[in-house]
Formats: C-alpha cells, structure tokens, sequence
C-alpha cells in the first residue's frame, strides 16, 4: 500500500513509548477489574502493579474501570 | 429519560450465595432472580451509555436506551454462561456490573464507528529532510526518531494496529471487529510493538527513563 508521507503527532510519542510492563492482558484485566475497584474505593492506596501499568495503557479498560467506580461510588 | 435511574435496593441487597443459586433453577424462582439480575445490568448499561453519549452526538433518548438494553440483553447471556465462574472474591452485584459495561461500551463504540472509515495503514514514510525541509525542521529529535523506529522496527501488523490506535485514535474494540480479531490480541500487538520501539529508542540514545500515556 502507497501512503503520503506523514507525521506522528507529539502527543501521541508519549503514548508509542509507553512502558507496559509488566504486561497484563485485557482478560486478565477484566477477569480482575471487580476486586481491583473494590479494593480501590475502600483503600485509596491500595497496590497493584500490573493493573495500574494495564490501565494507564489501555484506554477502554480504563473507561470501564472508571465507570464501575462511579457506579459504586457515592453518587452511583 | 429513564438512563441513570436507580435500581431497587431489594436487589442490591440480596444475598449473593441466595441469588447466585436462585439463577441456575429452572423454575419460577430461577426467572424471577434472572429478572433482578437484567435490572442490574440494566442498570451498568444505562451509566455507560450516558457516560458515554457524547461518542454519538445524533443519538437520542431513544436510541441511547435501546442500546443500554440491547447491551443488558447480551451481558445476561454473557454473565450466565459465565456464572460458575464467580468466586466470591468481590459484591456480586460489583461483577455483574462488569458484564454490563463492558457490552454497553463496546456498543456505543461500535455504533459510533459504524459508518466511519478504519485506517489500515502497514507502511509508515516520515517527511525526509529533502522533500519537507519545514516539516522535518518542525518536529523534535524524539519525534523523529520515533518515526524512523515505526519505519524500520516494527512489522507491518504492528505498524497498522499501533498507528490506527494511537495515531488514528481508532477504538480497539472498533479495529478488533474490523480486523476480525479481539482486543486481547490487539493490546499483545500494541505492547511487543511498544517494547520495541523503546529497545529502539533506548539503542539509539534517544530514551532513558519509563513514559506513560493511554490508547483510546
């Protein structure tokens, strides 16, 4: 396929370059996303590395991870 | 509207061991516990959506509601079939809640998608020097470099699936439908694709320390 020469947005360097490990797979995530978010509402710095890592990268895991915290949240 | 409204607190609070088992009777307790059980879905569904409605700025009240049940429906199906699976470790109704978001935002995307183009781009040609003095002068170092890395260092799979999430803005579940794939396999992709454009950038003197972002 011929494509026009293009430019990668500077936004999106800092996305390309993210470090993802260690590596968790949406599976995973979603397998682990009702504990986590549990877990997060009742302790604020409650720890887990990989789901951290996986929800900085991934943007439609972390959509939902954020609307089932607004669900058991307060206003929820 | 009827997105956002609040189930009855009977059915949050009903017991999870109780209800859990209620569902697998095949009898009048099994369909009156799998009709609590649609109503907290339902529930999951209509947030996301409204969460969501801005993907679909033509839609209205009654097209965003028949998505949230659409994606109830689905998500029953799903939370069934998967319902020997619930261990307990967290609120029943919290991993049931899961099931719904996940199929309403997968349909709200998709919908948003649906009469849109997918870029499918597996060859990358940054702006030389020669051709585009202005452009190339423009850009940064790290810029550039990054550029010069998709071109070189990654094959054309993870070249078309990381330039159409994160320079095309793609959603993954929108790509992983057109590219008959899923997005587990779409977010392995993206991540050897990362790893090795750090080990690049790394080589190349162009990257020290970790950098964070996101994939839509």
């Amino acid at each position: 396929m011929t494509t026009p020469r293009r430019r990668i947005p500077a936004p999106a360097v800092e996305a390309l370059l993210l470090d993802t490990s260690p590596y968790l797979s949406c599976d995973e995530c979603f397998e682990r996303l009702d504990t986590y978010v549990e877990a997060t509402l009742a302790d604020p710095a409650h720890q887990d590395v990989a789901m951290r890592v996986h929800l900085e990268a991934c943007g439609a895991c972390a959509e939902e991870a954020a609307t089932l915290a607004d669900l058991l949240g307060p206003d929820g | 509207m009827n997105l956002v409204q609040p189930v009855t607190s009977e059915i949050d609070d009903a017991p999870d061991e109780a209800w859990v088992k209620e569902l697998t009777d095949p009898g009048p307790p099994g369909h009156a516990a799998q009709r609590h059980l649609h109503a907290v879905l339902l529930r999951a569904t209509r947030h996301q959506v409204w969460r969501l409605r801005h993907q679909l700025p033509g839609a209205g009240s009654a097209e965003l509601e028949d998505l949230a049940h659409q994606a109830a429906d689905d998500a029953l199906m799903a939370v069934l079939g998967k319902l020997d699976t619930f261990e307990g470790r967290s609120r029943f109704t919290t991993w049931v809640y899961k099931f719904g978001i996940l199929h309403a935002g997968v349909a709200v995307r998709r919908q948003a998608w649906r009469h849109r183009e997918v870029p499918l781009i597996d060859t990358f040609d940054p702006p030389d020097p020669g051709s585009a003095p202005e452009a190339y002068a423009q850009a940064g170092d790290l810029q550039r470099a990054v550029e010069s890395a998709i071109a070189v260092d990654l094959t054309p799979h993870q070249r078309r699936v990381t330039l159409a999430l994160l320079v095309d803005q793609v959603p993954i579940d929108v790509l992983a439908e057109r590219l008959n794939t899923n997005r587990n396999a779409l977010y392995k992709t993206l991540h050897d694709a990362r790893q090795r454009l750090r080990a690049s950038l790394r080589a190349s003197g162009h990257l020290e320390e970790p950098t964070r972002g996101s994939t839509p």
